[in-house]
């Protein structure tokens, strides 16, 4: 009888050919949750901490709701006890040679390694994301991260000379985020000497296992402190003194308000925002390998976010066909089953795209949910959304996951419109079997990343990052390294913070002038066949001296007394100047590097002609006759020196498992605005604008405000020399020009050399578009020597990183 | 019901005796005979159709045929469409199952373009290798042409069948080339008429998993009668 019965159940087997769970044993992950009672404390100086009378969140599963452990939520001291270990560890790890840094690094991996089950098991079981995409892709990948940032910190000394480590860093991650973005981060930094403290969100054990078993090996107890905390304590741990540099992940508005806090507390603030993501569909594609990298990209757990789809018009029916077909087939399931495409992710990430599909809808988007599942259940469909009009709030709203938002274009040009014209700037794919188009669309999507005919990969030697709103920090490669690198002797960083601070009224209003009596030449007539007469009135825009909107005037007076108007100019010229930059950086941004390498030594040779009456000029303002001169001396070699650099903006990575090249490619930033510093009004405008223009930007800048006379003679030969509008020259109050500058939306990028609170208000007025800013805090900075005037730090906040993933195969 | 093979396959020489040798085990299973200079296909196109011819005479009633691949790299589509209208037309009633070769046509491209060819030339199956080319049945090559098989039947609303011959030694395989299936063209291409898979050396492994299956111990190949 048995045997029939058997016979009959292997029939059915083969009649419906259905899946069978392939259910991955957990037991590994409830026996060390069992190891902690259940309760999971705070990881920090090397040992666990409870803490009395602290909140416990209880995790749970997502699919079962049972209650797996209970996290206790760090407080303010907690934050701080945390940071005082990372400190105290810092001492010592920073001064360990890179080879034992790179030697624990292995050790770690070889761990990972060895205990990579109770890893992926408890992940999966807590996130609910499917074990396969865990255990084939984040495990090892966390494995390759550790063994890359090994070799990085082995070959430091020779390789970062001139850099040191910054210091204490702060990691705080929000909720779609896993331990494997807290990986891409802390590797770096622990491999660059730093130590963390990470922030994880309320209920994630995983990051808290990884600090366990780093911790265990450290030669230096509190290297990496986790702890389970609310979001509310983020700006808390990014305030604590002593923190260095502050790695945030989470969502833009939260970023902003970050950044907003964060202005004059002193740490460095690095985003990494948003998690949708862009798939540029063309019509020479292949279809059925692009809808692959939408699953890749939506519904495979392997991303945290959902997906904006551009598709070509003339393919459009036959593509939502085959992405219908497509989804028909892919299975819900709990995590833990090996068979599995999609596992829920609770009821957070559910509510999200609950809403955003009740949003579409309204908006006259049409919804494309495959298979039926009850509206109870944790797991939500894969969703289609399309027929949005182009204006609707969702359309131009973050994908949450596990949406795709589908719209079509109808020529290359008018996709990279569409995707340029999205506030966010992340990863984007193109799919084009024609080589040509889908390298043009590669170089003009403004996002870090590009995959062509592919989605998702990832590797530790390409760097990953943003731009515009998906901020503008890096994780992986030589500029993840950078994150947590600073230049030698930097000095600590300590708030800044001036709390009177009025962000409504600083640089508001203009101080009125006067007139203060006639201009007056230099007193000494013998001089004056030397001084070429004063430089054109008026602002430099647009290739040419304009009168300011406002139509007044501000007096200069050097330090023999005599006296000058400069151009008042305001908020319109401001308006004005960003206008022309923005005409102008496009065609600058084409130009070859060898053309804009010459007409950097072109305006060498002109300051060069000009040394005499510069060096008067600068004299004037109280130089020595000695310094003056060779302030016009070294200007004119950093002209010549950035021209000769020009040639070095990007190279070749070879990934491991990739057939084809990754391309590093360093892409101007648009157009960036430049506050220069009052003193050294010639040498630290020029050392400024030179790396702009070398790497291809557009520039408006507010010259040196005791003395922008030696910016505007510069300008006489701008105008002959470069494009109009290339170089903009404002000269007016700095703090209101500052916050014209600061508060435009359309400028990508701030540099500010000038006060405290000058830099304070720069910092918070930047997350209006998360422009990257670069703030000197009150410091002055040595522009006459090589490091701080002419260092690879200007060249890396001159230019923005993409990466350009190419495989190949036919 | 027992479970067997869906079609015994031979050498056209043969066809006459497997036909005698199932009829005397009392046996419905149909035999499928390579015709057409298997496996390189190199003779003449007359000779390839007498061969055709005859083993269906004998009593085959599949014929597996190999393309030319000269047709296919120098790019003589017509050329290609024409000799498989032949073979259709030799082979009668009997099925046709088209041999792309697929280890020897190039670029996927070619593989794509010969398969929708070979399908719309009349084939009730095509089939990747001979399973004596150096670079059998993969899984990039199957799905090409399982992708051609769902875009023919979308355009055509004709299901032709798949199969993957040459390299495929062990249950575990057959696992992943039937999930293969599913995930492409879905649960009904898997039946024998549709989904076949080519394979003289898989029936042992098969047995040796069941054998672990039912007493627990890991097989030794004299465990079980040779096949």
């Amino acid at each position: 009888m048995a045997a029939t019965g058997v016979g009959s159940r292997a029939r059915d087997i083969f009649t419906a050919l259905e899946y069978g769970p392939v259910p991955e044993s957990h037991a590994c992950a409830l026996a060390w949750l069992d190891t902690h009672n259940r309760l999971l404390g705070h990881y920090v100086g090397g040992e666990w901490l409870k803490p009395e009378h602290r909140n416990a969140v209880s995790c749970r599963d997502p699919i079962t709701g049972e209650n797996l452990a209970n996290c206790l939520q760090a407080q303010g001291e907690d934050v701080a006890a945390a940071v005082e270990a990372a400190r105290t560890a810092f001492k010592a790890w920073s001064q360990l040679p890179g080879a034992t840094r790179a030697r624990y690094l292995t050790q770690l991996a070889k761990v990972i390694l060895m205990h990579q089950r109770l890893l992926w098991t408890l992940e999966s079981l807590v996130t609910g994301r499917a074990v396969r995409e865990v255990r084939d892709g984040d495990v090892p990948l966390a494995q390759q991260l550790l063994q890359y940032h090994a070799v990085q910190a082995h070959a430091q000394e020779k390789a970062l000379a001139g850099w040191e480590p910054r210091g204490v860093i702060g990691l705080i991650l929000s909720p779609p985020f896993s331990f494997l973005d807290m990986m891409w981060r802390v590797c770096p930094a622990l491999a660059m000497g730093c130590t963390v403290v990470a922030l994880v969100p309320p209920a994630s054990p995983t990051p808290l296992l990884l600090a366990q078993l780093a911790g265990e090996l450290s030669p230096v107890p509190g290297i990496l402190n986790v702890m389970c905390g609310p979001a509310l304590l983020g700006p808390a741990l990014a305030s604590e003194p002593g923190v260095q540099k502050v790695a945030f992940c989470g969502a833009v508005e939260e970023g902003q308000a970050l950044r907003r806090t964060l202005a004059g507390k002193g740490a460095e603030l690095g985003l990494a925002l948003g998690t949708e993501s862009l798939l540029l569909l063309t019509d020479s594609a292949d279809v059925d390998s692009a809808v692959e990298g939408i699953v890749d990209a939506a519904w495979s757990d392997r991303s945290p976010g959902g997906l904006r789809l551009l598709i070509q018009e003339s393919v459009w029916d036959e593509t939502v066909q085959r992405i219908q077909a497509r989804m028909g087939r892919l299975r819900s399931g709990r995590g833990l089953d090996g068979a599995v495409d999609m596992g829920a992710r609770g009821a957070t990430a559910q509510d999200l795209a609950q809403h955003y599909v009740h949003e579409a809808q309204s908006q006259g988007g049409q919804v494309f949910q495959a298979g039926d599942v009850p509206s109870d259940s944790p797991f939500f469909s894969p969703t289609l959304v399309f027929g949005l009009p182009p204006a609707a709030p969702c359309a131009q709203a973050e994908v949450p996951w596990p949406v795709v938002m589908a719209s079509p274009f109808r020529t290359a040009k008018e996709a990279l419109a569409l995707a340029n014209g999205m506030p966010r700037g992340g990863s984007a794919s193109v799919w084009s079997e024609r080589l040509g188009q889908a390298l043009e669309l590669g170089y003009g999507l403004r996002v870090g990343t590009v995959w062509i005919n592919a989605h998702g990969l990832r590797d530790p030697v390409v760097p990953t990052g943003g731009c515009k709103e998906s901020g503008s920090s890096w994780h992986g490669g030589q500029d993840g390294l950078y994150e947590y690198l600073q230049p030698s002797g930097t000095p600590a960083r300590l708030p800044f913070l001036c709390e009177s601070l009025n962000y409504d009224t600083f640089g508001l209003v203009v101080p009125s002038t006067v007139p203060s009596g006639p201009e007056t030449g230099p007193r000494t007539p013998s001089h004056l066949t030397l001084c070429s007469p004063a430089p054109p009135y008026g602002l430099f825009i647009g290739g040419r001296f304009q009168p300011p909107g406002g139509r007044s005037s501000r007096p200069i007076q050097d330090s023999s007394g005599n006296l000058h108007y400069v151009a008042e100019g305001g908020v319109k010229d401001i308006r004005g100047a960003v206008e022309a930059a923005h005409q102008a950086a496009p065609g600058w941004g084409m130009q070859s590097p060898r053309a804009r390498a010459s007409l950097l030594w072109a305006l060498a040779a002109a300051l060069q002609r000009r040394d005499t009456a510069l060096a008067s000029r600068l004299e004037r303002h109280g130089s020595e006759p000695k310094a003056a001169k060779a302030e016009v001396e070294v200007s004119v070699r950093r002209l010549q020196m950035w021209g000769t650099q020009l040639q070095d903006q990007g190279h070749t990575l070879q990934v491991a498992g990739l057939r084809g090249p990754v391309l590093r490619l360093r892409e101007p930033l648009g157009v960036l605005a430049v506050v220069c510093p009052d003193e050294w009004p010639l040498l630290a405008f020029v050392s400024l604008l030179a790396p702009a223009l070398a790497h291809g930007n557009a520039v408006v800048l507010v010259p040196s405000g005791t003395c922008p006379l030696l910016a505007l003679e510069i300008c006489q030969d701008v105008a002959t020399l470069f494009p109009a509008g290339l170089v903009n020259v404002v000269t007016g109050d700095q703090d209101h020009l500052t916050r014209c500058l600061a508060l435009h939306q359309d400028i990508q990028a701030l540099w500010y050399f000038g006060s405290a609170q000058g830099s304070q208000f720069v910092e918070w007025a930047s997350a209006g578009n998360l422009k990257p800013v670069w703030v000197n805090r009150g410091f002055p900075r040595a522009w006459d020597e090589e490091a701080e005037g002419a260092g690879s730090e200007l060249s890396l906040h001159a230019a923005r990183t993409k990466a350009l993933w190419l495989p190949m195969g036919d | 019901k027992g479970i067997t093979t869906a079609a015994v396959c031979v050498y056209p020489a043969r066809v006459c005796d497997a036909v005698k040798a199932l009829k005397a085990a009392g046996c419905s299973i149909p035999v499928a005979a390579v015709a057409t200079g298997f496996p390189a296909g190199q003779t003449h196109l007359k000779t390839r159709l007498e061969e055709i011819r005859l083993a269906v005479e004998d009593g085959a009633t599949e014929i597996d045929v190999v393309i030319n691949r000269t047709l296919v790299l120098t790019g003589q589509w017509e050329a290609l469409y024409d000799e498989i209208r032949q073979f259709r037309k030799a082979c009668g009633e009997a099925h046709l199952k088209t041999i792309l070769a697929t280890g020897e046509l190039g670029p996927l491209t070619n593989v794509y373009k010969a398969s929708l060819i070979a399908m719309m030339a009349g084939s009730d199956f095509i089939k990747t290798s001979t399973g004596k080319e150096t670079v059998n049945a993969t899984f990039p090559v199957a799905i090409v042409m399982l992708r051609a098989i769902r875009d023919f039947f979308w355009k055509t609303g004709n299901k032709v069948g798949f199969k993957p011959a040459g390299g495929i030694r062990t249950a575990k395989d057959s696992l992943a080339w039937l999930s293969l299936i599913k995930e492409e063209l879905g649960d009904e291409w898997l039946t024998p008429e549709l989904f076949r898979i080519g394979a003289s050396s898989l029936l042992s492994d098969i047995e040796r998993q069941i054998y672990h299956h039912v007493t627990g111990r890991y097989a030794a190949y004299h465990d079980l009668p040779m096949s």
